[in-house]
Parts: C-alpha cells; structure tokens; sequence
C-alpha cells in the first residue's frame, strides 16, 4: 500500500496516509470542519451530519466522518450546499434546544453555541412549544437536563468503549429518543464524570461545579492529581482561592481527556472543616493548638535532647523517619537528606506499594548482561504505550480500581488496536472482559505461574486443579497460555504487588525470553510512591537506588552534601514500629504517612517521641506529640513519578491558610536543629535531583510545558540480593484514596463508596 | 429480582436459543413471546431475560423502548389496534378511531375499566386494501364499518369473533406468475406445492447449475428489488465475496411496514413453499448454509404459516443437510420483529435482527460484504425471493421478456384508496397506470373526481393526472417524478384534503424515525407539528415555504433513506398544492374536513 495518498481539499493538495478518515484529514491541514458525533478513538456514528461535504462525483454530500481518503479524491468543505446543511442542522437542533445559555453551566465553552455563532441559524422559525422536561438528578455528581441535550452519543459511548462501564444508554425512539441512565431514574457507575466532560453541550453538568462559575471568571492551573500512582493531568479551575472544578481542559498530557472520580472531584478534602491548620502539641495528654514558632522549637529541644543523635549504632537508634508516598520529589529528597545528614539516620523508609527497588535492580543486572544491545535499557513502560502495544502481560492488581489510567489506556489498545491481553489472575477483574488469554489461579501462586511460564520444571502440578470459583487448570490451557504469551513480541508486562523480591528478578527473567523488547510497569499506589522510591526514602538506598553500602555511591552524595553518611543500612518501617514498642527509637517523625492506622495506638503512645506532619489528625497523628500541619499537592510546586516513571510537574493552585509546605516546614526544622538544609527551593532541589539521581536528568522544556518525562533510573548499581522491608498495596479503589479519600466529600457521597466489592475469586 | 419463566417460555426460549450463532439475536422474539404470555413486560421478566443473555437492563430497556409492541404496562384482554395510516384514513379510520373512543369510552393508549378492551391508533398494519382495518392481539378485521365494530365489542369476549384472510384479487389483465397457486385448494401446503412445480427450481439448480449460472438466470431476468429500492437482485448477489472467513447469510425481508402495502402477506399466507424455494436458491447461488425471514411482529399468524410449512420442508429433506443428497446444505428459521417501519431498512433489519435497537448501520460496507453477524449477506424482499424459482424454471429471458426494458416479469401491485375494487393484483411490470386505476380498480368511489396518486407506497412522490399515462415499471415512473417503491398506488379523489394527506404521512415518519440523525429526528417531528398546525387553521404564509424548505434541508442529509421517504411525499405536496395550502390560511378549520367518509370496497 502506498505511504500516503493525495487529496484535494478546496483546492489545497494534501498528502494524507492511507486509512485516514476525511474530516482528521481536513483538520489536520486547518480546514475546519464541524461535528458533533464524531470524536477521535470512539465508535463512528454519523448521526449530527454536521460534518457533511461536497466530495466530486458523489450524488449527494457525504459525511467526512466516516469517508476514508482516496487517491484523487476532491472535497470541498464551503459551497453554498454545504454550508446551507450546516446551517440546518443547527436550525433543527435549536427547534428544541431551550436558549437558556445565560444559566448554563456550558455557557462560554458550548460548541453549540460556537457553531450557532459561527455558522448561524440563532433566529428560530419555528413556531411550536420547545420540549419542557425538568432536569434530573442521575447522581451526586451526575445531573441531566434532557432539552439541552442533542444525542451526539459521546457520553454513551465514552462510558460503554472507554470505560466499559455501559452505565449510559438510548431509550424510546425518534423524537422521543433519550439518553437514560443505568437504573431507571439514577446512575450506578464509576462516577467518573466523564460523561460530562465529553458532553459538547450543557445537558449533562457536574454536581460539583453547577451554577458556581461562569468559565471566564476562572483561573486555570494544570496540576497532577494526587491521588492514584497513575499521575493524571488535571486542570483546577480556581476562583477568590478556591477550587472549583477538575478536568484536563486541553487534553494534554499522558491522559488525554481522561479522568477517574478522585482526579475530577477528590480535590475537595482540601477545604475539609477538618484540615489542620494550626500545630498541635500534646500538653498535659492532650493536643491543643500552638502557633508554628512553638511548635518547631519544641520539636527541636526534645531532637537535641536525644543522646548521641548524631553517633548512631544499630542497636540504640535515635530516629526514625517515615516518609510519604504523595508528597513531591523535592519534599522526599529533602527529607532523606534530612534524615541522613542532619539527623544522622539511615533509619528511613515510607509505604511501599510497589517492589521498584527489585525491579531496577532486576532491569540492571538485565542490562548488565545485555551491554551494547541497542534497545536494551528503555524497558520501563510509559502510560501511553499500554495503549499501543501489540500484547500485555497483567498479573495481579486491578487496574480497573486501583490504576484507572492504566485501565483506560490497556482498553483503548483492545479496543482500537487489537492488543492482546493476557491476564494471570486469582480474582474475576473486571479486565477479563478485554482479555486475550486468562490464567486463572488460587491467590498466593502467581509466582508459580510465573515459574512455569519461566520454563520452571515441577511449578506445572502445583497450578493444576481447579480454582475456589470453580475453573478447571488443565496442562493444557497452561501450555496453550505459555504458547502464545512466548510467541509475542515487544509484550509488555504489568504486575501488582503480587510480584515482589525475588519473584521479581524471576519475572524480569521470563520477560527476557520473550521475542522483541520487553517493557515493565509495576503498580505502585499513590501519587508519589514511585518518586519516594526513586528519591531514596529507604533504608538501604540513596536517591536512585545507590546501595548506602557501596563506597563509591556514598562518596558522591558525601561530596555534594558535604557530610559523612553512615554506611551500614538503617530499619525499614515495620522494625522502627517493632523498635518503639520495645522502647528503643528516640523519635518516630513521620511525614505524609499514616502507619498506626491498623495498629493500636496504645502501643505506642508515649513509647517514643513522635512527630506527625500531614493534612488531617489521622489515627497516626493522634498518638502524636507534636502535630505540623502540611500543605497538600494542590498547594506546592513540584515535581511527582507516577507509576510508570514519568516526571511531572505540580503547580500550585490555591493555600488553605496555616499548613505549609513540606519542604518549607524541613528548612525550619533544620534551621532549629542549627543545621542548614540546601537549597531550599523546590526548583533549586530539582536541579540537584537532575545531577545527583539517576535517571532524574531529563530534558526540562517538555516538563515545563506541562508534559511528562520518564525517569529511568536503572544503573546496574543495585545488587538484586538485598532488598528488606515489607511490600504491599493499600487496595485502594475508586471511591478510596487512603486519608485524603476519608476526608474527601464526594468520595464519601457517592453511594458506590459505600457498596464497593472486590471482584469474586475466579 | 427476577422470576421464573413459565414452562412455555422455556421451551421457546431453548429454541430460540438454538437459531442462532449469537445469543442476543433472541432477544426481541423473546421479549414479545413473554408479553404474550404475561400480557406485558414487568421489571422481574425483564431481569431475568437480561440476566440469561448477559446484557444489561439498561440495554434491554433500550430495545424494549424501540419497538413500538412492546409494552411495560398491561393492556385489555383484547388490544384493539386501529390503522389510521393514509390508505385507511382515505376510507374513512379517523371515524372509526373517532366512534372506537366513544363507545369504549376510552382514549388511545387507555383501556376500559374492566380490562377488556384496550384502545390504540396505530401505523399501517398491512390491511391497505381492505381498508379500513383493526387488529384485536395479532388478528386482523378487515373493512371494519362502524356496525362491524360494535358488534366486534360483542363477538369478541364471547368468542365469536372471525379473523379475516385476505383474498388475492382478480382481474382480466392479469399475468399469474407469483400467484398461480394462490386458488389451489391447500395452497399453503407442500403437497399442493410439490404438485404444481414446487421445488423443482431447486432440484434444477442443484443438480444441473452452477451457483454463479444461478446468478447469472437471475440477471438475464431483469428481476428488480420488491422491496422498494428496485435494485437489479442478480448483481447484488454477484456483490458477495466468493471467499469469506464469516459464514454467509439470506435475509429475507417480510417486514412490509410500507404504508400502502400489502402483498408480501399474500405471498406468505398462500404460497410459503414459494418463498423457501427462493430463498434457497439464493442460499446456492451465494453459498451461504443459513437463512432468516424476519417477519414484521404484526404478522403473527404468517409466521405460523410460514413455521407450519418450514417444518414440512425439512421433514421433506428440502431444508437441513445434504439436501437432495448433492451435499447442499441450507437452515433456515423465521424472526419476529416487533413493531418497527426502520427495520425494513436493510441494515437497521440486520441490527434488530441481532438484538438490538433499530438503528441502521454506517454504508459501505454494504450487506451483501458486511451483514448479518459480520458476514456477507444476501437481503432481499419476500416478493423478490418468490419470483426466483419461475426465473430458474422458465428462464431468465422468459422472465425479462414478461415486463419492460430493464424492469422483468410481473409485480404484485396493491390499489388502495379511493378506488371501486381495491385489492393485490399480479400485473406485468409497465401496465399503464390509469388503466390500472379506471380499469382494474374499477375507477374512483362514488363516481368522484381523480386528485392525486402516490404510485409506490407513502414514500413516493405523488403525481397528479398528468402523469396517468406513466407505465408503472421503475424506470418510467422514475421519469414521471417519482418512484415505483414497493408497488403500493395509493389513490385518492377530490374530496382527500392534500395538507392532511401530507400531515398524516409525516406523522408516520416521525413515529417511525428510529431517531438516530438529526436532521430526520428533528425534521420529521418539526414538520409533523408545523403540518398539524397549518392543517387545522393555525397556519402563517411563511410556513408553506418553512414546510417545503425544512423537507428540503432533510432530503439527502440523513443518515437512512427514511429521512428521504418522509422529505419527498412533503416536497411533492407542497409544490403540486400549494393552492389547498393556501386555503387553509383562513384561520378557519381545513375546508374538506370532515369529507373522508367511511367507504368499503363495492364488492
Ligand atoms: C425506511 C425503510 C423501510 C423499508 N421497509 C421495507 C420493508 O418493509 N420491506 C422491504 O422489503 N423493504 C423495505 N425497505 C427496503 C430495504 O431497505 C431493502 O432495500 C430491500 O429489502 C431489499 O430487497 P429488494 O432488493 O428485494 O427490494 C425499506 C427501506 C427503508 C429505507
Ligand atoms: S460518570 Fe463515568 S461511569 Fe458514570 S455514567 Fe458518566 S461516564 Fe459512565
Ligand atoms: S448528554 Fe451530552 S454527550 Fe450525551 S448524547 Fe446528549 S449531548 Fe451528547
Ligand atoms: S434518517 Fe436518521 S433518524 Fe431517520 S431513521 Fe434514518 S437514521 Fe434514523
Ligand atoms: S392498513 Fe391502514 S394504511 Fe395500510
């Protein structure tokens, strides 16, 4: 097939490739050519005729909608004909269409109204009543004004191919035709608000953002959502410093118009009447406010009090740090450096819901071995990719709940490129229905099935049988999975925490027999899980995953921070816990982390100094002796990693008064502790991760316009023996978000909160 | 919640199971076979079919919603389905729908307190020439005169009541092709088929053709689509791929929704053999092993007609495996619709046909590439298929030689309106059309003055006694301005008010649009209010031109030809009277109201 095919467009010549649909064709050369229906990556439907043409030798227009460019093929997209059926279509429309536009939340940003102004049609030559049906209440978030809506069936189709959620749908016919939600006269779904935003008009408005705004009062800041490890764009729209909405406005970035219920509402724990604002310190049993100088010089004595803080051995420590996995880069390398420079400790660890240090360590060694092949060291995945790659590998997690992007993306290369899915699972997720071939298995044995698939003698037998819901495991659905999964080529392979330690370096192994390049994603919680991992909030390792024992890593950070590190690796977070019940750990400061939550906090109280900086008194911060309240992700600049590896940018888009940031609240520390903790500034920190943390020396232009960059920092410094400490995911869903989902309203006010059920064995 | 199905309906639902490649393909005969039994569809029933095919309730609902027999709420024992479509309208159904609500004491949609009766106005049902005509459930009573009707009131709960056959008309001009066997006692069965020529086509075909020599008989013949479009059937079987990795199907279409139109149930009722034979050889001439008659839902008692002799076919071995022992092999199974004029459409067919709501499809690819379950599909109209198995027995220039250039063999074509003898003839292909009307219809009622005449079902433009002389064959009456469609002339004298007739077939249009494309959602519905407006007094001058020009900015812009079929009758009204539109711009109700009195044929 030729490489491409020359049309003629209103006497333009275009050079367009084979398959391309007319009207991307003419967009793309900036001819305009409107539509409704059509929306790029969904079904076509060539129902709102907008888009019709002259194209030469047809008897009558055409839809360039659905028309694929021809060799020799002449349009034309502005003749009279063809600008009279534009014209009338709209008159058709507005037959019915209330011209309520001064009250509608879409007012402004309505492609009707701009197609009505652009090519006419405002004056009605109707004389019959308009259709009158209130507006309806589909959901908290969900309502639905019928009038207003033109059955472009964007909405039905994003909800049904994009999210597979099918919670839309077309009821009665004709005129009477009408969008409908999934039960009767409410929605049961995701809740994500995506029907909204893909909604061209203003028939279907946010719970949250109705009547508040008109879009020209608003200030846009495009910001990461903090949620989930996938790391969505998010654009706030802000007024008088509150935030109104969420939603990728311009479709930049590595979700594209994507959003899940938290990126596109969760932001409102921020004005949470609950929100610390002031410190706490404990006086006389009890936390009362502070003012901050109090709370910081207090923090300081009682560190300085503790003996020999800065000679620490193994056997009576002095501190212990536990980082967060959703504050920012910066906040996270400043505060290991904090911990190891100034309070002299390796004793530093965060949640880890991801085994990243198995997994670089496992890349390295790979590429170690693989020195001088050409594709070698891009084998992390990038969210995109997911959605064009030829076949995946799933096991565990579900992606569906806990990584919405990453679900989205691996739907889209089903749905639009043929990807196949295979799935190793011990639950029915809901990706089956996407998948390819699916290895189901009893929970515990995915690293039996990878053993096998690893060409492991013996792992075959312990796979065999059936499953609690009842699937029978035969030699031969086991061959046959093995078979074709060997037989793919450039697979990608997405695992959960299922996958940990040596089962790592086993995976990295089987992936290496594949045909063709294999890429990794491991699926961490949380906005920032990889980027602590990644700035070295863990005993063993600094930034970039150098061993704390290699002599050579350490000298580096030693020259750049002017200080002597200690060499022998500090506690993970389970054994300072273990440490202060047995009254062994000086102080316990804990940053954006929450780790008393399962436990009992009387354990624990008075059993040690503890120092809690975060957003709200959670379960942690009430066993506290001095609370510091901190700014969250929508109040900082910054940078985040999600899940794949990708750098993004924060922006601040509004501050509660009272918190600060964390980055901020380190300096006074230090400053207290009479040290000093350089630089300060975010970008400044920024800079210095550039130099000092592998894979952190990305370009800067595309970050800074709001792009992502993906951090690879695999560098074959890590030996894959040694990695401590506990690895496991929180098994947030949708309608969870660990404290800051307990503290968001609309989390909590969406019925699907309360009714979530993990998926059923399979 | 969900409930039990009765033990009928399981029986029906396993059967129904087994037709077909596709699980959802049972849905619509399955949601109608649970009306019947439970009278309507609760949530419970509802449920549980979703629950069994794995869809979503939403997504039955959808379906539910579309197809205008189906219902969530009960209806009388006996649910009285009044035609006021144009053919029964011009013979006087308003008065009978009129006299309806006020001897039941009902309005539309209600029924009587007692739970007999339920009332409805409905589109055509398929009676246009028996005019006007009621189905109580899925029987039909034909020229139903006010007395007939009360005393319906009466035979019915007492059992009583006859359902009315229609008869196959008569006249010298006749030329009997289709309908030779239509008088035969027992026609409908496989003996008196087998006796006179049945099967033999078949037999023909398979032992002494070659798929494509079928093809190209069928060619030779001139044989042009019944359906309403008239494309040639042997080039569209031609248009399927010789290879293809999807099973291949026939489709026959018996969905006659076309206002005016009433011959594919003759063909049906008195000569199904006829219709399986043809539907055969397509099967062999395209390879395909499976074939579906999808039925309009209102044809019930057809179904169990064409059911009864299906059965008999297999029992002969002319259906199933190895049929005749030459290793051919065909299935071949009825669907019901249930209630749609958009699943004529050929692909909206397809689509409800595999569950779904009647929304047509994106063209190309074109079915005979790209149809049922995704596979090449042959689609054709009842009429169509019946006169392949003359063609293959006789030959295609026999066939060609019957009719006019281009345009082969005999046509049913069904007068109705105000004609003397309105009725289902078989005439050649190009019998002139004022013959057809003065002499086979026996000329106008009541000895009235010719107005206008819509030559091929309600989608046709009309012509006007200029164009008498046109022969009515395709091409002819493509010349004259409009179209031949579906063979349905639809004749109508001085007294017919034009803005009526133009107000009650958009009316139909908008019911019927499946609402898909703007411009035919909103355009039907937009002129259906701005016509009813105009017809009774409230017109401005303006909306004769907005009446025209909103038909204009439909036609050719919508998504199916339905946009286009609502477009052409409106636009060929308007301009050849705009005079009566005039007329009614004296604010005063319209001048002939009142003039369509209730009129039976005159024998
Ligand atoms: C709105 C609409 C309704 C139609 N209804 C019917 C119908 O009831 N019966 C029919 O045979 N064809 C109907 N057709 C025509 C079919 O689309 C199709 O052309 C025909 O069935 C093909 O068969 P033929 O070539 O044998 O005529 C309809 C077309 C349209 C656009
Ligand atoms: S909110 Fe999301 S899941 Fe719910 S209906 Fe809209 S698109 Fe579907
Ligand atoms: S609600 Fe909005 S997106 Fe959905 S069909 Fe209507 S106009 Fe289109
Ligand atoms: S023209 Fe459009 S709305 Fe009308 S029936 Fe066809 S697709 Fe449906
Ligand atoms: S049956 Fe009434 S118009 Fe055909």
């Amino acid at each position: 097939m030729a490489d491409s095919v020359n049309i003629t467009v209103d006497g333009r010549s275009l050079q367009v490739r084979p398959g391309t649909l007319l009207i991307e064709a003419c967009r793309a050369a900036g001819i305009e050519v409107p539509s409704f229906c059509y929306y790029p990556g969904l079904s076509l439907q060539a129902a709102c005729r907008m888009c019709l043409v002259e194209i030469e030798k047809a008897p009558k227009l055409q839809t360039s909608c659905t028309v694929p460019v021809a060799e020799g093929m002449v349009v034309r997209t502005a003749t009279p004909p063809v600008v009279e059926a534009r014209r009338s279509m709209l008159e058709f429309l507005l037959g019915n269409h209330p011209l309520d536009c001064p009250v509608c939340d879409k007012g402004g940003e309505c492609e009707l109204q701009d197609m009505v102004f652009r090519y006419g049609a405002a004056e009605s030559r109707f004389a019959e009543e308009k259709r009158h049906i209130p507006e309806q209440q589909w959901s908290p978030v969900v309502y639905f004004d019928a009038p207003r809506c033109i059955l472009c069936y964007r909405c039905v189709r994003v909800c049904g191919e994009g999210l597979d959620v099918h919670a839309l749908g077309i009821v009665n016919r004709g005129g009477h035709s009408e969008n409908a939600p999934n039960h009767g006269d409410h929605l049961e779904c995701e809740e994500c608000g995506m029907c909204i935003d893909i909604c061209p008009v203003g028939a279907l408005t946010s719970g949250a953002y109705r009547y508040k705004a008109r879009p020209w009062e608003i200030n846009y800041v495009s910001t990461i959502c903090t949620h989930c490890g996938d790391g969505c764009k998010t654009t706030l729209s802000v007024r008088n410093n509150t935030i109104l909405r969420g939603n990728n406005r311009d479709h930049s970035g590595i979700n594209g118009e994507f959003l899940c219920i938290k990126g596109r509402y969760a932001y409102d724990f921020i004005e949470h009447p609950e929100r610390l604002r002031h410190p706490l310190v404990r006086k006389t049993g009890q936390l009362v406010e502070t003012s901050w100088e109090e709370a910081i010089r207090m923090v300081a004595s009682r560190w300085k009090e503790i003996p020999d803080h800065q000679n620490e051995s193994a056997s009576s420590p002095a501190f212990g740090v536990i980082g967060s996995n959703h504050t920012t880069n910066e906040d996270n390398y400043a505060l290991q450096k904090f911990a190891r420079v100034i309070l002299g400790t390796n004793n530093i660890d965060h949640h880890r819901t991801a085994d990243f240090p198995a997994l670089i360590a496992a890349l390295s060694a790979q590429q170690h071995a693989a020195a001088g092949v050409p594709d070698g060291p891009a084998c992390l995945a990038r969210s995109r990719d997911l959605a064009h790659a030829a076949a995946i590998l799933l096991i565990g997690n579900n992606p569906t709940v806990q990584h919405p992007l990453i679900a989205w993306n691996i739907r889209e290369g089903c749905r639009l490129r043929g990807t196949r899915l295979y799935v190793i699972h011990s639950q029915q997720i809901p990706l089956l229905r996407q998948s390819f071939r699916f290895l189901p298995l009893r929970a515990g044995q995915e690293v039996d099935a990878l053993a096998y698939l690893a060409g492991e003698l013996g792992r075959e037998e312990k796979l065999l049988g059936r499953t609690p819901g009842g699937r029978e495991i035969t030699s031969e659905s086991l061959l046959d999975f093995r078979n074709r999964l060997l037989a793919e080529k450039d697979v990608i392979v997405v695992f959960g925490d299922e996958i940990t330690g040596q089962a790592v370096s086993l995976l990295v192994r089987m992936g290496s027999q594949l045909p063709g390049h294999t890429r990794y994603l491991g699926l961490s919680d949380y906005s920032n899980s990889r980027g602590a991992a990644d700035m070295g909030l863990l005993p063993h390792l600094l930034p970039g995953y150098c061993a704390i024992t290699d002599p050579l890593a350490r000298s580096r950070f030693e020259e750049q921070w002017k200080s002597k590190l200690l060499a022998q690796p500090g506690w993970t977070a389970e054994e300072m816990l273990a440490a202060i019940r047995d009254g062994r750990l000086g102080s316990l400061y804990v940053v954006g982390a929450n780790p008393l939550k399962k436990q009992d906090p009387l354990e624990y109280r008075g059993k040690t100094f503890l120092v809690v900086q975060d957003l709200f008194l959670h379960e942690t911060a009430q066993a506290a002796d001095v609370v510091l309240p901190a700014a969250c992700a929508y109040e900082k600049t910054g940078t985040v990693t999600n899940t794949c590896g990708e750098l993004q940018r924060l922006r601040k888009a509004m501050q509660v008064l009272g918190p600060r940031s964390d980055l901020e609240i380190f300096g006074h520390l230090a400053k207290a502790m009479d040290a000093q903790l350089q630089p300060s500034r975010p970008d400044e920190v920024f800079e210095e991760i550039r130099q000092l943390v592998s894979g952190y020396n990305v370009p800067l232009s595309q970050l800074m316009a709001g792009e992502a960059e993906l951090a690879m920092p695999i560098n074959g410094f890590l030996s894959p023996s040694e990695f401590p400490g506990n690895v496991s995911s929180s098994q947030d869903h949708l309608f969870t978000s660990g404290t800051l989902g307990r503290y968001s309203q609309t989390l909590n006010i969406v019925p699907e909160g309360k009714t979530y059920k993990p998926p059923d064995p399979c | 919640m969900s409930a039990q199905f009765t033990l009928k309906l399981e029986e029906k639902f396993s059967t129904l199971l087994s037709r077909y490649p596709v699980k959802r393909s049972v849905l619509v005969p399955m949601l109608l076979f649970a009306q019947d039994e439970y009278g309507f569809l609760n949530q419970e029933i509802v449920a549980e079919i979703a629950r069994r095919l794995g869809l979503t309730v939403l997504d039955v609902e959808g379906v539910i919603s579309y197809y205008s027999m189906l219902r969530k709420k009960p209806a009388g024992r006996y649910h009285l389905q009044i035609c006021t479509n144009i053919s029964c309208m011009l013979r006087g159904a308003n008065s009978l729908f009129e006299h309806a609500q006020q001897k039941l004491g009902v309005g539309p949609g209600e029924a009587t307190p007692d739970g007999l009766f339920s009332l409805e106005e409905v589109e055509c049902i398929g009676a246009c020439s028996w005019a006007p005509a009621l189905q109580a459930n899925y029987d039909f009573y034909h020229a139903v005169t006010l007395e007939r009707f009360d005393q319906l009131l009466s035979d019915l709960p007492a059992g009583r009541a006859v359902p009315d056959t229609p008869p196959m008309s008569h006249t010298e001009h006749e030329v009997q092709v289709l309908t030779r066997r239509f008088d035969l006692p027992n026609a409908a069965s496989i003996d008196t088929y087998l006796a006179h020529d049945g099967y033999r086509a078949l037999e023909k075909a398979l032992r002494q053709m070659t798929p494509d020599s079928v093809i190209e008989e069928v060619k030779q013949s001139n044989l042009r689509g019944r359906g309403g479009a008239g494309f040639p059937a042997g080039m569209k079987w031609s248009f399927v791929p010789k290879q293809s990795s999807k099973p291949k199907y026939i489709v026959c279409n018996a969905d006659e929704s076309e206002p005016g139109t009433c011959k594919d149930r003759l063909l049906m009722q008195n000569d199904p053999h006829q219709l399986i034979e043809g539907i055969l050889l397509a099967g062999f001439a395209v390879s395909a092993h499976q074939g579906y008659i999808y039925v309009r839902g209102e044809y019930r008692y057809l179904i169990e007609i064409l059911d009864r002799a299906l059965e008999e076919a297999y029992a002969r071995g002319y259906l199933g495996k190895n049929i005749l022992g030459t290793g051919f092999d065909f299935d071949l199974a009825t669907h019901t619709g249930a209630g749609a004029y958009e699943c004529g459409e050929e692909s909206a067919l397809l689509e409800s046909l595999e569950g779904k709501r009647g929304i047509p499809r994106i063209r190309p690819p074109f079915p005979a590439v790209v149809g049922l379950y995704g596979g090449p599909t042959v689609l054709n109209n009842v009429e169509t298929f019946c006169s392949v198995p003359s063609i293959i027995l006789n030959g295609g220039q026999w066939y060609a030689s019957l009719g006019t250039p281009r345009n082969g063999g005999t046509r049913l074509f069904v007068l109705s309106g105000h004609v003397n003898r309105p009725g289902v003839y078989e005439l050649p292909m190009g019998f002139p059309l004022r013959k057809m009307i003065e002499e086979v219809g026996g000329g106008i009622v009541g000895g009235k003055q010719f107005k206008a005449v819509i030559p091929g079902g309600s989608s046709t433009p009309v012509l006007t006694a200029d164009a008498l002389d046109t022969p009515m064959d395709f091409d002819s009456v493509a010349k004259a301005g409009s179209m031949l469609g579906s063979g349905a002339v639809i004749v109508m004298h001085e007294d017919t008010c034009m803005v009526e007739a133009a107000l009650r077939i958009m009316k139909f249009y908008a019911h019927e649009s499946c609402g898909w494309c703007i411009p035919c959602r909103e355009g039907t519905s937009w002129l259906k209010k701005t016509l009813d407006r105009f017809h009774s007094g409230g017109g401005r001058r303006e909306d004769i031109r907005l009446i025209e020009e909103l038909a204009k900015n439909m036609l050719g812009k919508t998504f199916c030809p339905l946009g286009d079929a609502a477009a052409m009758p409106t636009i060929s009204i308007v301009q050849k009277f705009r005079d009566e539109f005039e007329q009614h711009l004296t604010g005063q109700a319209c001048p002939l109201e009142g003039r369509l009195e209730l009129e039976l044929a005159s024998e």
